[in-house]
């Protein structure tokens, strides 16, 4: 969420004020500071009154940084933290990487031919509403509780947004830039080439980002129902041990991890498209 | 099609084309009215009207990009023989109101477009869209995204991509109607610089009398109202570079005022 | 002129049967795979399996407990109530958020830490504080549901044309009047929008949540098909979790046009 227009028209005139105490209460990393003091300080009170009382279901901050730092050091179930972090990635891009494969040359596809549309879309309309995760239970049926499974409901889970951007991005291409082609003299490979593809890269790109979210959510969910390794193991194991500490500090990684994905994801499509613009957003 | 009209000497010849839109797939909207135009060898000429009378569908007709409900369009190629238009081809070029460019190409990747869809070698592409570039006076901006040239700039891209593509035609669509009125005028100066060194049959659509008037051979004014019908044909024989404030000049401009009120 | 463009009106007759041979052959594959047993029966259910079950449970509660419809209606509860205290939180927090720098302030940080945790993550911590009843499913379903919503309502006031702001300042408008009259109405599209995929978070949420904690419900109804060893009764609660969810999607969509029917174009 980058700052926008309306914020800019509204605010860039009042700069030059002089800084009374007022304004400094109302400048943004201020009110951040703040707010994360309060966040935290809250968190940390509440735990305690909590714990006061003699079942702890909160764990303190400190708690759940202990508990971290004792994960990175000591193994669990043969795993270090790293080794969980890198089990649950590898599940994510192994999936993830299938998925994209898969799903956006049929979106493509889809786009292109009208024949391809009439026989895949209703299949596709059958099973989109049907939630990645309806889908754990038949993938253990059909694959044991193995790596197997895992990755099957992460290609489930991110070939629907994956199809439905690429799909979407070649039906919103500005149509005269076919004109433009045609004009040029290209044929109907040209525009497919020069115009549908670079055209519904951003759009792709953006049906990557859902799907990458989308995974991890897959992920998590899998780990949780059955898993020996990973970040949702962890978790698992917090709760049956009773140790909220070790709950939260895995969510903590989880939110690190996924935070990163997605600023990865973010600057390869910098990267790889130069010329899209800029545009406020989520 | 066959037309009872002499055989043409134009390089291109609109016969009693109309055109008629299917709107929501029952309403006709009759768009064109049995318009024939001839344009000659080199010649400069403008097709003259208010917004939504027909103009700018003429103009895709010709380029081929909508075919006629009735009549025809014939070519004349470089050996002389006219053929009818049934498609786009890279025989005529189009310049679009909107610019049009690839916005994932820079300025360079843009103007070699039509080379390389022709399949020529990335050296000679190169060369050739550099040398375009250079006309249009781009020269430093090649490495540029669309989205980083101002609305001038963008166009001089579409003029250079078209020309690049050495087509016996240009077409141009309303091409300076998104610019501001200074930047129009030095753009309509450099429309006649570069048709002067680069010598190509123009037929040029616009709905600014004083566009017209700066640029045109021959002006073929168009009915304000749908569907489009020509009016008058002027032939302006003043010496180029113009002047707005020629006597002259501005005789046909009134002229064309007052014919225009009558339609309006 | 591109306002007339020519309207294709007629589909080729191919385009129209393709989608109904389409449909036809995948219930058809599916049938055929399992009966021949290329696919075990103990992995897979035929159709008409599903179609059976379906029928026996609507008024047989056995083996899981309860009839399909009070384990449909189970689902809708927690899922409305999620969905609904979301929108309730959700919406007016990203609004105040687009508009008020204290609100933006105070608010974001958190937001920010919250937001990259998948709301399953949640589901243990859930359990410890709520245990396996209604209103843990429901703080799941409605952290699912917040996320979007505040992202939309928060962009939807962001893009409120400045220039409007501006004049609307001229007139001597105040900040609250200005946010009511002017930054409300230009965002409700974007929160319009926001009540799709806020109710497809929820829906996914709640299965995952279900899954996890649940003695009833869609989601309980498919685990306890895969302890059974019934695929018949995981694919029922997969079509039934798809459907329901699907008719829930096109209610919430008519309701958007009636109350849009205004604003949007």
């Amino acid at each position: 969420m980058s700052s926008s227009i309306a914020n800019e028209t509204t605010c860039s005139f009042t700069d030059r004020r002089p800084w009374t105490l007022r304004r400094v209460l109302k400048t943004r990393p201020f009110l951040y500071a703040v707010s994360l003091f309060c966040f935290f300080y809250g968190w940390d009170f509440l735990a305690r009154s909590l714990g006061a009382e003699g079942s702890s279901s909160l764990a303190r901050p400190l708690e759940v940084l202990a508990a971290l730092v004792d994960l990175w050091d000591n193994e669990l179930a043969e795993l270090k933290l790293l080794g969980h972090i890198w089990a649950s990635t590898q599940r994510v891009l192994i999936g993830f990487s299938i998925a994209a494969v898969l799903a956006v040359p049929i979106g493509l596809a889809m786009a292109l031919n009208r024949t391809v549309n009439a026989i895949v879309k209703p299949l596709f309309d059958l099973l989109k509403p049907m939630p990645p995760i309806s889908w754990i239970s038949i993938s253990i049926l059909w694959f044991g509780i193995d790596e197997t499974s895992k990755v099957f409901i992460i290609v489930i889970g991110t070939f629907v947004p994956c199809l439905l951007n690429a799909y979407n991005g070649v039906r919103l291409v500005e149509p005269e830039l076919y004109d433009v082609i045609r004009m040029l003299g290209g044929n109907r490979r040209d525009e497919i080439l020069h115009v549908c593809f670079p055209a519904s890269f951003p759009a792709i790109f953006a049906g990557l980002q859902i799907s990458m979210s989308s995974a991890w959510t897959c992920v998590l969910a899998a780990e949780l129902v059955s898993a020996r390794s990973g970040l949702g193991y962890i978790i698992v194991q917090g709760m049956n041990l009773s140790d909220p500490a070790m709950v939260m500090g895995g969510m903590a990684v989880i939110a690190v991890v996924a935070y990163g994905t997605t600023l990865l994801l973010t600057a390869l499509e910098r990267h790889l498209c130069p010329w899209k613009r800029k545009i406020a957003g989520l | 099609m066959t037309t009872p009209t002499p055989a043409p000497k134009g390089k291109i010849v609109c016969t009693h084309v109309s055109k008629t839109f299917i709107q929501k797939g029952k309403q006709e909207v009759p768009v064109l009215d049995d318009v024939s135009v001839e344009v000659q060898e080199n010649e400069f000429l403008v097709i003259l009207g208010p917004g939504q009378c027909g103009k700018s569908t003429l103009l895709r007709i010709i380029a081929g990009l909508e075919t006629p409900t009735t009549g025809s369009v014939t070519l004349a190629g470089a050996d002389g023989v006219a053929r009818e238009v049934t498609g786009p081809g890279p025989d005529r070029g189009l310049v679009f109101q909107g610019y049009m460019l690839f916005p994932w190409k820079t300025v360079l990747g843009n103007v070699e477009m039509g080379p390389r869809l022709r399949g020529l070698s990335g050296a000679k592409c190169r060369e050739i869209a550099r040398h375009y570039i250079e006309l249009v006076g781009l020269t430093g901006f090649e490495d540029h995204y669309p989205h980083q040239l101002s609305g001038g700039m963008k166009q001089r891209v579409g003029i250079a991509r078209v020309y690049a593509n050495s087509p016996e035609v240009m077409l141009l669509d309303e091409p300076f109607g998104q610019l501001d009125a200074q930047t129009r005028i030095f753009m309509e100066q450099e429309t006649v610089r570069i048709w002067q060194a680069e010598q190509r049959t123009v037929l040029f659509v616009t709905n600014n009398i004083d566009e017209a008037l700066f640029l045109g051979d021959r002006i073929v004014t168009m009915e304000g109202k749908l569907p489009g019908r020509v009016q008058t044909v002027y032939n302006v024989n003043l010496p180029r570079p113009r002047d707005f404030t020629d006597m002259e000049f501005l005789r046909i401009r009134q002229e064309i005022i007052d014919a225009s009120q009558l339609t309006l | 002129m591109t306002a007339y463009r020519e309207v294709r009106v007629r589909t080729p007759l191919a385009l129209k049967i393709l989608p109904v041979l389409s449909i036809a052959s995948f219930f058809f594959l599916w049938e055929f795979v399992v009966r021949s047993g290329i696919v075990p029966s103990t992995m897979l259910a035929a159709p008409s399996d599903v179609a059976r079950l379906f029928v026996v449970k609507l008024t047989q509660a056995d083996p899981d407990g309860a009839l399909l419809q009070e384990h449909a209606w189970v689902s809708i509860q927690e899922a409305f109530t999620g969905y609904f205290l979301s929108l309730a939180v959700g919406i007016p927090l990203g609004l105040a958020m687009g508009w008020f720098v204290m609100a933006e302030g105070l608010a974001r940080p958190v937001f920010e830490i919250i937001r990259p945790i998948p709301p399953v993550a949640w589901i243990p911590l859930t359990i410890f504080w709520f245990g396996i009843g209604l209103p843990g499913k429901v703080f799941i379903i409605f952290l699912g549901g917040l996320v979007p919503c505040v992202i939309n309502a928060y962009v939807g006031v962001k893009m409120t044309n400045p220039t409007l702001i501006q004049m609307a300042r001229t007139y001597g408008a105040s900040d609250w009047q200005i946010f009511r009259q002017l930054c409300i109405p230009s965002a409700l599209p974007m929160v319009f929008g926001a009540l799709q995929i806020a109710l497809a978070c929820c829906w996914t949420n709640l299965v995952a949540a279900e899954l996890l904690a649940a003695d009833a419900g869609l989601g309980f109804l498919i685990t306890m098909g895969r302890r059974l060893a019934m695929p018949e009764m995981v694919v029922l609660g997969m079509v039934m979790v798809g459907l329901t969810g699907a008719v829930i999607g096109v209610v919430i969509d008519c309701v958007e046009k009636r109350l849009l029917a205004g604003i949007r174009r």
